[in-house]
């Protein structure tokens, strides 16, 4: 596999230098539809609409504010924005290492396998001292023009470097305000039981997008002109809150 | 908090089922800025527009369709939709469920929050604490738009989490970045030394204030320059910025009204 290089950087902390390259981790494909127009299936477009004139508003005629009170705005050029970007370089910061299972799923955006760039020293050495002592590096970087937060981990024998999403841009799990229902000690008891009955190891390849070849054959179907036959969505009836002790305990022996 | 639904169906694990919500767990875009119009002021709103019509479309009037051709499209309903896979398009039925920590962070994608609808408090309440407890998150599979993803679903503080993740045919070989050469064992003793000192907590939100001091010094700076604009009033559309920023950037201008 000819993998392209996507940037290259040097992770830095304490006396430690390593040279890598960045490549992608992850590709999707997936069948794309777009949004058409219902009444002549012309295909729609995205534009930025003028509150006032209701029009679309080309690129040249944008401007960026930051609105200090109700309607008004700071004015703010997007490129004296792009001035805060910090200088580019080739750092790859690591400011501190925390144990790998304090960084919540939330926060994880992208991820990226580094590959030693030649001639780096340290790569194997950090790959298992990060998988002893089971931690990750959090780390900041600037690529293209962006500045990044991620997190520095090993896996098997490569260092993989993931962005994090910024803490203010993730919703707190507390401000939904959800109300707490009491359960009942028998019926976590059950619950307990249950999820153990049904857990199994994490083996992701034991998964296939099944969906994706069976929208394929839709989209040919009814390019044939064939019909669609219409299925309704499958409905499940709640379990309701004084049965759930019963449906626990069918479960549990279900599982048995 | 409001929090607006994606979707909505049910959440089942063997026999028990939960009518949920999907909400947002992410809000994108960094700190916002609005995109004003540099004639008028005026907000600017991303709407799907016709460009054969010259018209905005409402929703209503959208439709999904596949390219088959360059510029002809095949038109699919959203009930077609539902049936390419009925039984995962209003329910994510949990198959397995996993230990936290083996999950792979390779894997994750988008998260979102699962809130409970009227009836599914009580189940929820368990699903979530036995999640907690047993530190184990639940895999299924379930259709959103014209998108089947993998999922998984775990307790935080108590509220389902559910993060879609990359499937394993999505997920590139990194078996020629391995590197050949051995290893020392005195530069891993080494860095393994450094690695202690820098243990620290995680801490997410020191990030986060850092680049938000960033983005209200450059605001400060602004303000001393020129007043803020008005937009001319229109009905009210949706989208502010952060209230912790507004409440920082009233007390500037306090300050910079006050100097002139």
């Amino acid at each position: 596999m000819a993998a392209t290089t996507i940037w290259k950087g040097v992770i830095t902390f304490a006396e430690t230098r390593v040279a890598v390259k960045l490549h992608a981790a992850i590709k999707e494909e997936r069948i794309g539809l777009h949004l058409l127009h219902r009444p002549d299936l012309v295909r729609l477009r995205q534009e930025m609409i003028c509150a006032l004139e209701k029009k679309p508003v080309p690129t040249a005629e944008q401007t960026k504010g930051f609105e200090v009170e109700e309607g008004k705005y700071l004015l703010v050029d997007p490129e004296e924005l792009e001035q805060t970007v910090p200088e580019s370089s080739r750092w790859i910061e690591v400011h501190e290492f925390v144990k790998r299972a304090q960084v919540d799923p939330v926060f994880f955006e992208r991820a990226y396998y580094l590959e030693p760039d030649f001639a780096a020293t340290g790569y194997n050495e950090l790959v298992e001292g990060l998988h002893e002592l089971d931690v990750a590096g959090i780390c900041t970087w600037t690529m293209r023009k962006r500045s990044y937060l991620g997190a520095l981990q090993a896996s098997g024998t490569i260092l993989r470097l993931h962005t994090l999403r910024y803490a203010d841009e993730v919703i707190a799990a507390n401000s939904l305000g959800l109300e707490e229902i009491p359960v009942s000690e028998r019926e976590l008891n059950i619950g307990r039981e249950l999820i153990n009955q049904l857990t199994a190891p994490f083996l992701p390849q034991k998964f296939v997008n099944e969906h994706e070849k069976k929208l394929q054959q839709l989209i040919e179907k009814k390019a044939r002109g064939e019909t669609i036959k219409v299925l309704r969505p499958r409905l499940l009836h709640p379990t309701a809150a004084d049965k759930l002790l019963q449906a626990l305990e069918a479960s549990l022996k279900k599982a048995a | 908090m409001v929090h607006q639904g994606i979707w909505s169906g049910t959440i089942s694990f063997s026999l028990v089922a939960i009518p949920v919500q999907l909400v947002r767990a992410v809000v994108p875009g960094r700190i916002t800025f609005r995109l004003l119009h540099r004639t008028d002021y005026s907000p600017l709103t991303r709407r799907m527009f016709c460009p054969q019509h010259d018209t905005l479309v409402p929703p209503e009037e959208i439709i999904r369709g596949y390219e088959i051709e360059p510029g002809r499209y095949l038109p699919i309903t959203d009930q077609e939709l539902e049936s390419v896979s009925p039984e995962r398009s209003r329910t994510i039925e949990i198959v397995d469920f996993i230990d936290l920590d083996e999950m792979d962070p390779l894997y994750f994608d988008r998260p979102y929050y699962l809130v409970p609808l009227k009836g599914g408090e009580k189940s929820y309440c368990l699903l979530a604490e036995v999640m907690r407890q047993t530190n184990r998150a639940g895999l299924a599979k379930f259709v959103l738009a014209e998108r089947e993803h993998l999922v998984a679903v775990k307790s935080t503080e108590r509220v389902l989490t559910l993060v879609t993740l990359h499937y394993q045919d999505d997920v590139l070989s990194a078996d020629a970045f391995a590197p050949k050469e051995e290893s020392s064992v005195a530069e891993k003793n080494r860095i393994k030394g450094s690695i202690r000192k820098m243990m620290a907590a995680f801490d997410p939100g020191k990030y986060a204030d850092a680049r938000r001091e960033k983005v209200l010094d450059l605001l400060k700076s602004k303000a001393q320059e020129s007043a803020p604009v008005e937009a001319p009033h229109t009905t009210a559309e949706e989208g502010e910025g952060p209230p912790d920023l507004v409440a920082a950037l009233e007390e500037i201008m306090r300050e910079v009204k006050k100097k002139r």
